[in-house]
């Protein structure tokens, strides 16, 4: 169900000169929980961002369960079905309907039968809180709503890690909430998670290992007891100290 | 609200003002405006004359007419609802007499023009969309080849006038694959507004935020079908707009084929003006059914896009 993801050694040069990457390594056993913090251009966007490929890069290459995706480039879409991601934006498509957001993928890409798609896309809506909501459309819902919706159609496609690139940032405080909540479950299903994010209490109730990155480099990985525990005044408590503050 | 009536009424008195101000103009030059006319060159009840293809001779029974051929006996042609009969029993006739005449509405020249018109701008329609679309999606293409070509492509056709674009269809291109004028000129046109339809295509794509693309290839679609079930379909609305004032360009680009002789509204209304020497009312009635033709597309349009606001939810 779960699988593993390898980066090796990854590094990524913008246009511009700029290296947002400088060989970043990250092994994520399957079932794992890994949250991503860090100042913002530190390039931890990017790194999630290597993972399925949204960003290719110029050096290293990434291995979901084993299998390159960087290099392989033939099966790039099939690779991609491994890995749901989860945006700041939600990304829903505004012109379909809450189930055709979640069963359009499955039944285009995967050409699975209609009646399947529709009752997993129902079971993944109760599951995520909004079991009533499937004909509405994405602007009809509030910001936690439509991100929740997000996660049903990435887990439509019976991803095996899942990627989030910031998925609270955007919303209303009052509405992070039921989103944690539904990527709570999620970790404890065992589902293999890479979470980039600012809520430090959730990386610390649920990450197995936090890793803290700055100017394109992994400056701190360990686990939340140890990495939330203030010592010696480097980077690390710079950047918690103002977080937290 | 008073005061809205008010300025309906200006703009009501500056419309008349404008009118008398014509009148009054056309008064100066001596010209007498014959608006009677008109009419018979759109639709006329008129008796047309029937003449026959064969030699022969002529057999009248019950007000029917037929020719029996003598060159070739088993040759006939009969003429039935004759109005008028100018034979006789027994006549022998040739081939290309008159044998009667029958009255009834006949289309005039300006109407066959806006039929040739709408013809032409459908037809040019048809294809033009399709050549849009794969240019439009050409620009936006990730591979080189495909958007440099669909990037020359629309910068040529951008760059040149339509009029010298319709030489070059009808006297190189035409020549070459020897089409008839209808097709050099249709040809001309969706080509012409298909590198028009491409710019608006790739803006509609473009004002796509890049996170729908990034979503529906992160959950494994392709460039096609993330293209065909996410961002085209979302575009297309936004391009409607734009699109309807493309099409209307269109129907009145059509009048610029009148160049390589295609009898289209614009050539029928200089012919009835040829014979009838009355320019002022012809040209006022050929800008008229333009406008009727333009006016009702705009309309059409604009209910297409209530509905698809109403869609949106």
């Amino acid at each position: 169900m779960s699988a593993s993801v390898e980066i090796c050694n990854v590094s990524k040069l913008f246009g511009n000169g700029v290296r947002a990457l400088d060989k970043v390594s990250l092994t994520v056993a399957a079932g794992e929980v890994v949250c991503i913090v860090g100042p913002s251009g530190s390039g931890k966007s990017t790194l999630l961002r290597t993972v399925n490929r949204l960003e290719t890069v110029t050096d290293g290459d990434v291995l979901i369960d084993g299998e390159s995706i960087h290099t392989a480039s033939k099966q790039l879409n099939a690779l991609r079905q491994k890995a749901g991601m989860v945006f700041q934006q939600f990304n829903l498509f505004p012109h379909l309907s809450v189930i055709d957001n979640i069963t359009l993928a499955p039944l285009k890409v995967c050409a699975e039968p209609v009646e399947t798609v529709r009752q997993r896309a129902q079971q993944l809506l109760d599951r995520v809180g909004l079991g009533d909501r499937g004909d509405s459309y994405p602007a009809q819902l509030s910001g936690g709503q439509q991100q929740r919706v997000a996660i049903a159609r990435a887990l439509a496609m019976q991803p095996e890690v899942m990627l989030f690139d910031e998925p609270t940032s955007a919303l209303d405080p009052e509405m992070v909430g039921g989103v944690l909540d539904v990527m709570k479950a999620l970790a404890s299903d065992g589902m293999t998670m890479l979470v980039v994010t600012h809520e430090m209490g959730f990386a610390r109730a649920v990450a197995d290992r936090v890793v803290f990155m700055e100017s394109g480099r992994i400056e701190q990985i360990a686990q939340p007891e140890a990495f939330f525990e203030p010592a010696n005044g480097s980077r690390l408590d710079t950047f918690l100290g103002q977080v937290l503050r | 609200m008073k005061s809205r009536w008010f300025w309906h009424g200006v703009y009501g008195f500056i419309l008349l003002a404008l009118a008398v101000s014509i009148y009054a103009a056309s008064r100066t030059v001596d010209y007498t405006w014959r608006w009677d006319r008109v009419p018979d060159y759109i639709v006329a009840y008129e008796d047309a004359d029937l003449r026959t293809t064969l030699t022969g001779i002529v057999e009248i029974t019950d007000g029917r007419v037929q020719i029996i051929g003598t060159q070739d006996a088993a040759a006939s042609e009969s003429f039935a609802d004759l109005d008028e009969i100018l034979v006789e029993d027994g006549d022998y006739v040739f081939d290309g007499d008159v044998i009667g005449s029958r009255s009834g509405w006949r289309i005039g020249p300006l109407a066959w023009g806006l039929v040739v018109t709408l013809q032409l701008s459908i037809l040019a329609l048809l294809f033009s969309v399709p050549i849009g679309l794969l240019a439009g999606l050409g620009r936006v293409s990730t591979n080189p080849a495909a958007r440099n070509l669909a990037a020359t492509y629309v910068e040529i056709i951008r760059g040149t006038p339509l009029l010298v674009q319709i030489f070059i269809f009808y006297f190189f291109v035409g020549t070459v694959l020897s089409l008839s004028r209808m097709t050099a000129g249709v040809a001309a046109l969706a080509v012409f507004t298909g590198a028009y339809i491409a710019e608006i295509v790739r803006a509609g794509i473009e004002s796509i935020p890049k996170g729908q693309m990034e979503a529906a290839r992160s959950l494994g679609m392709s460039y096609g079908q993330a293209m065909r079930h996410v961002i085209l379909p979302q575009a297309m609305r936004r391009t409607l707009p734009p699109m309807a004032g493309q099409l209307i360009n269109l129907i009145k680009d059509s009048s610029l084929v009148s160049v390589i002789a295609i009898t289209d509204l614009t050539k029928a209304g200089r012919e009835v003006v040829n014979s009838t020497f009355s320019p002022f009312e012809i040209w006022f009635t050929v800008a008229g059914m333009y406008l009727v033709l333009t006016a009702s597309l705009s309309l059409v349009i604009r209910r297409f896009e209530l509905r698809l606001a109403r869609a949106d939810g």
